[in-house]
């Protein structure tokens, strides 16, 4: 299976004119911006040192933050359609109108509300209102939305989201035979792929028909991005497999259960959002998403939990203490990393990961 | 409602508080020399500790007879205060024990059972208080109900679950869609559609049913408490100004907490009365005011004498800023003949809720008003909703306005977080620009 590579790919696209607005976390309506032939290129952590973000930014800012100023701050050829800034949490609300109204970008800068909170009817009147601001908005820009092309997108959605479920489901039953590496790598790069090339290698993927072998220690990983590369290199080496997580860049953007196909697209988007599980970012109810989560680490016989927390992002960190405290109640194994994204991996990272999967296995073999 | 509660509580209300309010009195009859610096001190001050002290002490003697909730600062209490319910506000706490230098020992409490020292420290400190019973006033009583708004940031709704989760209590989360240009009509219609919403909730918690006619009259009350307090913030245009922005820190706390209540209003016409009178005879709040500042962010609680007798030892007076503004500036949106809509507009709108440029906008406006000669930022490290963005603030206003300007690190409440050697160095360079402008 061949992924390829992030910005190549993008500069690739641009070179044949296709318009591509720059995304920061974490939930939009990419299936909106698909039927205006946008492609939505996700801006989590793009590479490079923080510098001129420095100057912008106060050091407790968290480090996505920061580095998606930086990758703004450069003004990038693969961005040619504005930058869309979905309502995370507070740094990024202010990131947003600080771009746009101090800081001053060459292509527009859009913004999107996601309601917070417990969600009832009033929110999915005011989730449809957005909605459909937004495509008023869009279609001032460029086209009146053409209604077919919105159902299309809708399509293209509801099979990725299908064939996503369809893989998370066989990471937790070992019919998956990636790594660590390999199998992040496979998640992240729909935040990059115009949807039918991400459609397409989804549909590469190998789903096994007997469970693989089984050995391995199992582990579920919680945060907003996947471990760095570095750690889940580290983690194939020591035999870990993560089969599950609760990630803001992973399975909290995939609908809890499959859907069926849409029909009318609005209806379709508005039910999406709100199926989607229990996250920190949309104020959602701590005890769900503990069941949510506990649901999770039956299913796929994880054997403890790695917490990979984003330094200073505050939505993880108010309910991680929680969500710790409740997972040691039941006597499964926690470990908590913090990364300010860097490419290495700490010594100190990796005895505690040695220390933690011996744990792990421990268990396993008594 | 339990009647033993009841009897002890309007003991207490009647006899009791006020017992211990002169007895406070009497224990602070010689006053604290002022420094040379400043001016006489407002004779409202008293008042202020008074009613503070009251309500501080009468809640311990609330449960059983009213249903107490915890509140923030930006959610629109008018609609609790229609079901009589007695309201804590954590951040007013929180702010109180900053300025009693025991924040650090707070947050050491809620640090300890697992939340992270880069959380608020209001909300580490609250948290703190949660988890120890520890309070500087004395007791405070538990919440049936927590009531939040994010207008003000989104952390109050991380923070109020964790506090809901603990004690295993309801709680009422007001949404408030960020303003990024204006508000939509889904916006406001959203908005006044959740406090409707909230209705059977607030009667079902507090066992009382909503008039409408009470509600409104709580409505007007606010708002003409909201209209005065901004009244006397304009009060300090005048030069010299008859306040200083940390007299204003505290005078704050009612329009925060009191909102809506007889003894807020009846107190800002106290204070309204004294600062007109201070206005018409010259009388400032610093000995001699030579330039005045605007400060930006919430105040560095446990630094606010030190700051006050640093500025005013140098001549120099803040008689504005964003914090104060922030209870003053919606209120025109209020109209008790359209509640829901009026109170959408108005708690939609408040300055942190609102995009930068309707913060640079304001800032510089207030600082042509006030005939300001330099800003003051503090960059706290506890709030992101107000300190992201200010660097590119202090750029745009020093450019536009040529306005000399610092930028503080600090932390609302933590004490910990204060680097003496840097604020200094950072300081006494300001204040140099600062005279080489205006008299250089
Ligand atoms: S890591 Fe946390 S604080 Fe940073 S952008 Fe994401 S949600 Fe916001
Ligand atoms: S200080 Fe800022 S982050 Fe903390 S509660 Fe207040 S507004 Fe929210």
């Amino acid at each position: 299976m061949m992924i390829p590579d992030r910005s190549e790919y993008l500069k690739g696209l641009a070179q044949t004119g296709q318009k591509i607005m720059g995304v920061l976390p974490a939930l939009y309506p990419r299936e909106l911006l698909w039927a205006f032939d946008i492609h939505a290129a996700e801006i989590w952590d793009p590479p490079g040192e923080i510098l001129h973000a420095n100057a912008h930014l106060q050091t407790t800012i968290c480090p996505i933050v920061k580095k998606s100023l930086e990758f703004i701050l450069k003004d990038p050829d693969i961005i040619n359609a504005g930058y869309l800034f979905p309502h995370t949490c507070d740094s990024l609300q202010n990131l947003g109108t600080q771009v746009k109204d101090l800081i001053g970008v060459s292509l527009p800068v859009y913004t999107f509300y996601n309601p917070k909170g417990s969600f009832n009817n009033t929110t999915i009147k005011y989730y449809r209102d957005i909605l459909q601001n937004f495509q008023l908005t869009l279609e001032t820009i460029y086209r009146p939305l053409d209604p077919e092309k919105l159902l299309t997108a809708c399509e293209l959605s509801h099979k990725i989201d299908s064939h996503l479920l369809a893989i998370h489901q066989a990471r937790m039953t070992n019919h998956l035979s990636l790594s660590n590496e390999e199998y992040f790598k496979l998640m992240r790069a729909q935040e990059y792929l115009l949807p039918a090339d991400y459609l397409n290698l989804l549909e590469q993927v190998d789903i096994l028909d007997q469970p693989g072998e089984s050995l391995k220690t199992r582990l579920m990983v919680s945060g907003i991005l996947p471990p760095t590369s570095k750690i889940l290199e580290f983690l194939d080496e020591l035999g870990v497999s993560i089969v599950a997580d609760d990630l803001l860049a992973g399975s909290r953007r995939i609908p809890k259960f499959s859907m069926d196909a849409p029909s009318s697209p609005i209806d379709y988007l508005t039910d999406r959002f709100f199926v989607l599980p229990p996250c920190s970012t949309r104020g959602g109810d701590l005890d769900e998403r503990m069941h949510h989560i506990s649901t999770r680490m039956k299913d796929s016989r994880a054997q403890g939990m790695l917490f990979d927390m984003v330094k200073f992002c505050e939505p993880e960190l108010f309910d991680h203490r929680l969500l710790v405290k409740t997972l040691r109640e039941k006597s499964i194994p926690v470990l908590t990393l913090e990364t300010e994204l860097e490419h290495h991996i700490s010594g100190q990272d990796k005895t505690r990961i040695e220390a933690f999967t011996e744990l792990l296995f421990d268990m396993v073999s008594t | 409602m339990s009647i033993r509660a009841e009897l002890k509580y309007k003991i207490m209300k009647d006899y009791g508080a006020p017992a211990v309010m002169a007895f406070q009195d009497f224990k602070r009859r010689k006053p604290r020399p002022v420094p040379e610096a400043f001016g006489p001190p407002l004779e409202t001050n008293k008042r202020l500790k008074e009613i503070l002290s009251r309500h501080y002490f009468l809640s311990r003697y609330v449960p059983g007879v009213k249903k107490v909730a915890w509140v923030t600062s930006g959610a629109p209490v008018e609609l609790l205060r229609a079901f009589d319910f007695y309201t804590i506000y954590p951040e007013n706490h929180s702010a109180l024990v900053g300025a009693k230098k025991q924040g650090a020992d707070y947050c050491g409490i809620a640090e300890r059972s697992g939340f992270s020292q880069d959380l608020c420290s209001y909300a580490r400190i609250d948290l703190g208080h949660m988890l120890s019973g520890k309070t500087p006033a004395g007791k405070l009583p538990k919440p049936d109900l927590l009531f939040c708004s994010n207008n003000i940031c989104q952390t109050v709704l991380y923070w109020y679950k964790a506090i809901a989760h603990e004690l295993n209590i309801p709680l009422i989360h007001f949404d408030a869609p960020f303003v990024t240009t204006e508000q939509t009509e889904a916006d406001i219609n959203y908005m006044a559609q959740q406090l409707q919403d909230m209705i059977p909730i607030l009667e079902r918690v507090s066992g009382r049913v909503f008039y409408q006619n009470i509600f409104e009259d709580i409505l007007k009350r606010s708002m003409e408490t909201s209209k005065t307090w901004g009244a006397i913030l304009d009060a300090m245009k005048a030069q010299p100004a008859p306040m200083t922005i940390f007299d204003a820190f505290g005078h704050l706390a009612p329009i925060v907490s009191l909102r809506g209540l007889p003894v807020a209003q009846d107190y800002y016409h106290i204070l309204m009365e004294e600062v007109d009178a201070r206005v018409s005879m010259g009388i400032g709040a610093i000995s001699d005011e030579r330039y005045r500042l605007i400060w930006d962010n919430i105040a560095i609680w446990y630094k606010v004498r030190f700051l006050a007798t640093f500025f005013a030892e140098r001549k120099m007076n803040f008689v504005t800023a964003t914090y104060t503004n922030a209870w003053a500036e919606t209120t025109g949106y209020l109209d008790v003949k359209d509640p829901w809509i009026s109170m959408a507009k108005t708690y939609g709108q408040i300055i942190l809720n609102n995009n930068l440029k309707h913060r640079l906008d304001l800032m510089k406006k207030m600082i042509k008003t006030y005939s300001v000669d330099g800003m003051v930022m503090h960059s706290t490290r506890s709030c992101k909703p107000y300190s992201v963005g200010q660097f590119d603030l202090r750029k745009a206003i020093t450019a536009d306005l040529d306005l000399p300007a610092v930028i503080l690190d600090a932390d609302i409440a933590d004490e910990r977080v204060w680097s003496e050697q840097q604020i200094h160095t950072r300081l006494e360079a300001f204040c140099e620009t600062l005279e080489g402008s205006k008299f250089g």
